[in-house]
């Protein structure tokens, strides 16, 4: 089976010229800062971006954002300072999921998440919050995916918004199978 | 799934005729699709992206073999089986094989044209295997019992009063329930399959050779689900999904959004290396993508219309399309529909099959000009009615008709007494004749010039 659609592939392709590899895509970067860039995206897509000068700061705003939760399921990623204080929960059951995400995009609005740390508490919960490092906001999609390359999990997950779909009456609907909310914290 | 594409205009009429309401509701998402795209399009260097675009394409195409072959060793490096299919009856069997390893009795899908174009589902029920739709739309269809009427939203034929009717059926939702309240109930359907099946079927966007990687872009996280949480993931994936690098997807993903819906990439983008890994919390146990023809070398063979095979299933030409946008994609009478499935027809299944499609089409050229991967759709419309003709599939009336026109073009003193002819004929006889009649019916008469163009010419200025 193999070999036969290898070697018809090989043979339909006797006699044509290859055309070559147009190189690495250029896009279009942000004009203004990265972190800016990516807040205003991400907000267009529906979801919320938090910012922080320091860890000590995002842990204030932590204890009054995980009072209207009652329980969690973070990412095994996550660092201590940015844990909640709530009761962990199995992912299908918590009303909040936290993660740790690896890099977030300006020009798409879009945070790179990897399995690493656990992929259901990016997807399960109906809330979202996910925290990145103010330096790990690059200008481009192309530079967060190149920055990825040299670790590779079994999933690597591209968050630009919340869950949502148009396929009833074309009506947007949000969180239809992942999560409705997500709140990003942009820390450092 | 079945083809029935040889009844188009048949099928074409009766939803004109039967099913005003899919007219409406269709032309009023394709435009909006394509507005979007118009805008998105517009916010970048679209000329350039999709010049590029066609070239990582075209590059992997024409160096197909090899970066399949790459393609397999990195997944298998990754920890993927892969399996290589050449029709429909090989992709069922691998996937009865892998349902069988698993014990699986349930199956969570995020949408897949491939698969319907396979006929994966019915395979599988086949099976004693429920299959259960997790894309909204495809859920919808799922319960009407109907294919996929459009690429991006199979649903769009129906209208939101039909799924409030059908929902009310299923799940007792009131019969004005919001599009919100709707989707909370298929919502807490799915959330309950996908917590309980054992497998996750998808298709896949691109399959990147350098590292193996498996993307697959979508808007609800249905895809992300189904290849998460049930502990087999199986992924078909056409042979012509293959792009080079790993640098590659982060082109590719932004056009086909803006393409698309207009997005700057979309909501959700998986990139799949494999299954879980030690240390990692959850995953499935196993990963199998099955590489799939079914038609698709040969396509590759035609040094006319192989450049198809670039299509990323975007949906754009279908929305900007004038004869689509009439009937919806059910008219096709196959998975494909618009432009790109009038050339996929009869690449994919045979002018005998397919030779129909090419003739649903004004020729305007408006699917090229919005293709992301600038495939020359109207010429490989032009190309394929070509062959229809020389095959002899041309309906009976324009044969006869072409025929005498040539005949009349190649004998100058037969051409103008037959062009004289039509200049007498009373115009309540020239609406009875084929064609001219039937654009008269909905053009106004045109004031035909009483001295031919020949003769004016002949004469000079008067």
């Amino acid at each position: 089976m193999r070999d036969g659609i290898l070697t018809r592939i090989r043979s339909a392709l006797a006699g044509r010229q290859a055309v070559a590899h147009p190189g690495v895509f250029v896009g279009s970067p942000p004009s203004g800062p990265a972190i800016e860039a990516f807040a205003d995206r991400f907000r267009a897509a529906g979801g919320e971006v938090e910012r922080f000068s320091n860890m000590d700061e995002a842990g204030d705003w932590l204890d009054g954002f995980e009072h209207a939760f009652e329980g969690v399921a973070a990412g095994a990623d996550v660092p201590t300072e940015l844990a909640t204080h709530l009761p962990s929960r199995p992912a299908r059951e918590a009303p909040l999921g936290v993660s740790m995400a690896r890099y977030a995009a300006a020009d798409t609005g879009s945070l790179v998440l990897d399995s690493h740390g656990g992929q259901l508490p990016q997807l399960l919960p109906p809330t979202h919050l996910v925290w990145v490092r103010a330096d790990a906001v690059v200008a481009t999609l192309g530079e967060a995916i190149e920055a990825a390359r040299g670790d590779l999990p079994s999933a690597l997950a591209l968050h630009s918004g919340p869950s949502k779909s148009a396929d009833i009456g074309r009506v947007i609907v949000t969180g239809v199978h992942g999560p409705g909310r997500v709140v990003v914290g942009i820390v450092g | 799934m079945e083809v029935r594409s040889r009844d188009y205009a048949a099928r074409a009429r009766a939803t004109l005729r039967d099913e005003p309401g899919v007219r409406e509701a269709v032309i009023g998402a394709t435009v909006a699709f394509d507005r979007h795209r118009e805008q998105a399009y517009g916010e970048v260097d679209a000329d350039a992206w999709r010049a590029w675009a066609s070239d990582v394409k075209g590059h992997a195409l024409t160096n197909l073999a090899d970066y399949l072959e790459e393609a397999e060793r990195r997944l298998t490096e990754n920890g993927v089986v892969v399996h290589w299919a050449e029709t429909a009856a090989d992709v069922h069997s691998v996937l009865e094989g892998v349902a069988a390893a698993h014990g699986v009795r349930r199956v969570v899908k995020g949408k897949s044209m491939l698969s319907e174009e396979l006929g994966v589902n019915a395979a599988l029920q086949g099976q004693g295997i429920e299959v259960v739709e997790t894309d909204l739309g495809e859920y919808v269809i799922q319960l009407f019992g109907e294919p996929p009427s459009h690429i991006l939203g199979p649903a769009i034929h129906r209208s939101l009063h039909d799924i409030q009717q059908l929902f009310h059926r299923v799940h007792g939702t009131p019969l004005d329930a919001t599009p919100e309240d709707l989707a909370a109930a298929a919502r807490s359907a799915l959330r309950e399959a996908f917590l309980t099946a054992e497998m996750g079927i998808t298709g896949g966007n691109f399959l990147v050779a350098e590292t193996g990687t498996l993307a697959l872009i979508e808007n609800e996280g249905n895809i992300r689900l189904a290849t998460s949480v049930p502990k087999v993931h199986v992924a078909l994936v056409g042979i012509e999904k293959v792009v080079a690098r790993w640098s590659d997807l982060a082109g590719m993903v932004q056009l086909t959004s803006r393409a698309a819906t207009g997005q700057a990439v979309g909501t959700f983008v998986s990139m799949i290396h494999g299954p879980r890994r030690d240390g990692e919390p959850d995953g499935p146990e196993a990963v199998h993508v099955i590489l799939v023809d079914n038609g698709r070398t040969g396509m590759l063979a035609d040094e006319s219309t192989w450049e198809a095979l670039k299509c990323v299933r975007c949906g754009a030409c279908l929305n900007v399309c004038p004869v689509y946008r009439q009937t919806g994609g059910h008219a096709y009478g196959w998975v494909y529909s618009g432009p790109i499935g009038a050339v996929l027809a009869p690449g994919l299944l045979g002018l005998d099959e397919g030779g129909t499609l090419p003739f649903a089409s004004s020729l305007c050229g408006a699917c090229t000009e919005v293709c992301p991967v600038r495939i020359p759709l109207h010429e490989m419309l032009l190309t394929w009615r070509r062959r229809a003709v020389e095959a002899g599939m041309a309906p009976t009336t324009e044969r006869v008709l072409m025929s005498a026109y040539a005949a009349a073009a190649k004998r100058p003193a037969l051409f103008r007494i037959g062009a004289a002819g039509l200049r007498l004929l009373p115009s309540a006889v020239r609406r009875r004749l084929p064609f001219l009649g039937s654009w008269l019916s909905v053009h106004g008469a045109l004031p035909w010039s009483r001295p031919s163009f020949m003769r004016r010419r002949k004469d000079g200025p008067t």
